[in-house]
């Protein structure tokens, strides 16, 4: 199933890629890096990029002239480590793929929803020790691996044609599954800013 | 210019010969003064112990947590923290499904047959880790007080001795005693003029238990009893219990709430803890020296389970203790004497 999503995210992002008029890969991505964690517990950072996949502009005919109104479908891909920095308890490398939609307003106010089915969270342990029977053996690189699919909504603003081009607030909440016997869920922020390579 | 050659190569493999050897060997441990988390894993689940205090004479108090669904950080306030930890390693357990545990298993895999096992597994790991000259003490608080009967009753060779500390040792009889209990509390308070509204309340939600045991009614009863001893703290017909515990900022408290209710439902509701469970019968497999602490206004686990576990413990050395103005967590109420009594117990017996 993971397989499949990925492998169509890939297709349509090359048909993507080719349909556009604007089609620079370049042009087309941004980078983000910002904080992510929820404060109290968790706090760490993160890295990700974003691949406009479709565009659309809607012109309004106002009082004051025209107004244009943006919405974009991004691919999206991130990578974070947070941390919980009084215990060895909370280490974890967060790594997801999913869909943006943003919706940009003609002050360059900007709404987006999340959807990352796929995720992937690894907890990192401090030292393990093993027990199967009387045997005690230290654990190497000791960790657990969980599915952990993402949702967040929030709000942002742009800069236009500028290298920094624009700053993110989000609030996302995870799943970490199997967790123990079920699921957990995760709440945290995040805030960033968005930066380009765009030929000028 | 060869020899220096290779002479200075001589000199830099000894070099790295005993780094790899210094590399290779244990690590120091500062037995003196413990601070370290570690993670016990066993049949699918990864437990942490917070593991502090003076462990110079290899004497480790570990402590079950209460719940089911607790965590082991919660008892770090002034007793364990400031008196306790003093005298010898304090080792505070969160067990499986519970605190910041992780995992990866069943529900079949949550009940009180393995999760003793993982305690035993716990003792194993602190005995591999520090030596197996070791002094391990176990304490049970409240659902503590279920699972540490329930390990030693498997294997109490790990252990020099038991605390009991207002320990469940009967869940199922719980229900008819709680009917008892509060309404005994109630009278007692409202004729003392003490929160008489709550009081009327309680006795109230007691008429209208069923006879026969039903879970929600269960939750009933242990919510008044636990909010019961928070209004017996305003009044101040007990010592207001100290919260200035450690725990918070170590913990997640969205994990933490979550995996209480998890284990509540799985052991509470699904496995039939309250309705089915009890080792009175068989504490007299106990055999190990014994402590029993008590608050004598528990109404949590009613405080007449003080005397019915001194009274079924097999062990011939064994002691109880009753704190007057405590209800169901001393160590919280009347801090230094709880201490106090911990302290002497370890110390006759290490």
């Amino acid at each position: 199933m993971k397989k499949s999503i990925i492998a169509l995210l890939l297709v349509y992002t090359m048909q993507a890629h080719s349909q556009t008029e604007d089609s620079s890969f370049l042009n087309r991505t941004e980078f983000k890096v910002g904080y992510f964690g929820n404060i109290l517990w968790d706090n760490g950072l993160n890295l990700g990029t974003e691949y406009v996949w479709k565009e659309k502009e809607k012109l309004k005919e106002k009082r004051r002239g025209q107004k244009t109104i943006t919405k974009q479908l991004l691919l999206n891909g991130s990578i974070g480590y947070s941390t919980n920095f009084t215990s060895q308890t909370d280490n974890g490398l967060t790594t997801y793929l999913g869909l943006i939609w943003r919706r940009t307003s003609p002050k360059r106010w900007q709404l987006n929803f999340e959807l990352n089915p796929l995720g992937y969270y690894r907890a990192f342990l401090p030292e393990t020790y093993e027990v199967k029977g009387n045997e005690v053996s230290k654990v190497r690189f000791p960790g657990r691996s969980y599915y952990a699919p993402s949702i967040a909504f929030g709000i942002g603003r742009a800069r236009e044609e500028k290298r920094h081009s624009g700053w993110y607030l989000n609030l996302n909440l995870g799943l970490r599954t199997p967790y123990n016997a079920g699921i957990l869920p995760v709440f945290s922020f995040q805030y960033g800013h968005r930066f380009n390579l765009k030929k000028k | 210019m060869k020899k220096i050659v290779i002479y200075k190569l001589k000199i830099v493999g000894i070099a790295l010969l005993v780094l790899g050897i210094y590399s290779c060997s244990k690590e120091d441990i500062n037995l003196s003064d413990l601070n370290e988390t570690i993670f016990v894993r066993h049949k699918n689940a990864d437990m942490p112990a917070y593991i502090y205090g003076n462990g110079s004479e290899k004497v480790f108090l570990i402590i079950l947590h209460g719940g089911p669904g607790g965590h082991g950080l919660q008892y770090r306030s002034r007793s364990f923290r400031d008196e306790i930890e003093k005298n010898n390693a304090v080792v505070y357990f969160d067990q499986r499904g519970s605190g910041n545990s992780q995992g990866n298993y069943s529900e079949d895999e949550i009940s009180i047959d393995i999760m003793a096992e993982d305690v035993l597994a716990l003792a194993k790991v602190i005995k591999a880790r520090y030596g197996k000259d070791s002094k391990l003490f176990l304490m049970g608080h409240s659902w503590g007080g279920t699972l540490g009967p329930a390990a030693l009753i498997k294997d109490q060779g790990e252990f020099t001795a038991w605390i009991d500390v207002d320990g469940a040792h009967d869940p199922k009889g719980f229900y008819n005693k709680y009917k008892v209990v509060l309404k005994e509390m109630a009278d007692t308070q409202i004729v003392l003029g003490n929160s008489i509204d709550y009081w009327q309340n309680v006795n109230d939600i007691v008429q209208n238990i069923g006879a026969n045991y039903s879970t929600d009614d269960f939750f009933k009863l242990n919510r008044a009893a636990l909010a019961g001893e928070e209004k017996l703290a305003e009044d101040n017909f007990i010592i207001n219990g100290e919260t200035d515990f450690e725990g918070n900022p170590q913990l997640n408290f969205i994990t933490v709430k979550w995996n209480s209710n998890g284990m509540t439902n799985i052991l509470g509701y699904k496995k039939g803890l309250w309705r089915d469970v009890s080792y009175t019968n068989r504490l007299s497999k106990i055999t190990i020296p014994s402590l029993v602490l008590f608050g004598k206004h528990d109404i949590v686990v009613p405080a007449e389970y003080a005397q019915e576990a001194f009274d079924n413990l097999g062990s011939s050395d064994k002691e109880i203790f009753i704190f007057e103005n405590s209800a169901h967590s001393p160590m919280s109420s009347e801090p230094d004497l709880f201490a106090i009594k911990v302290i002497e117990f370890i110390n006759r017996l290490k």
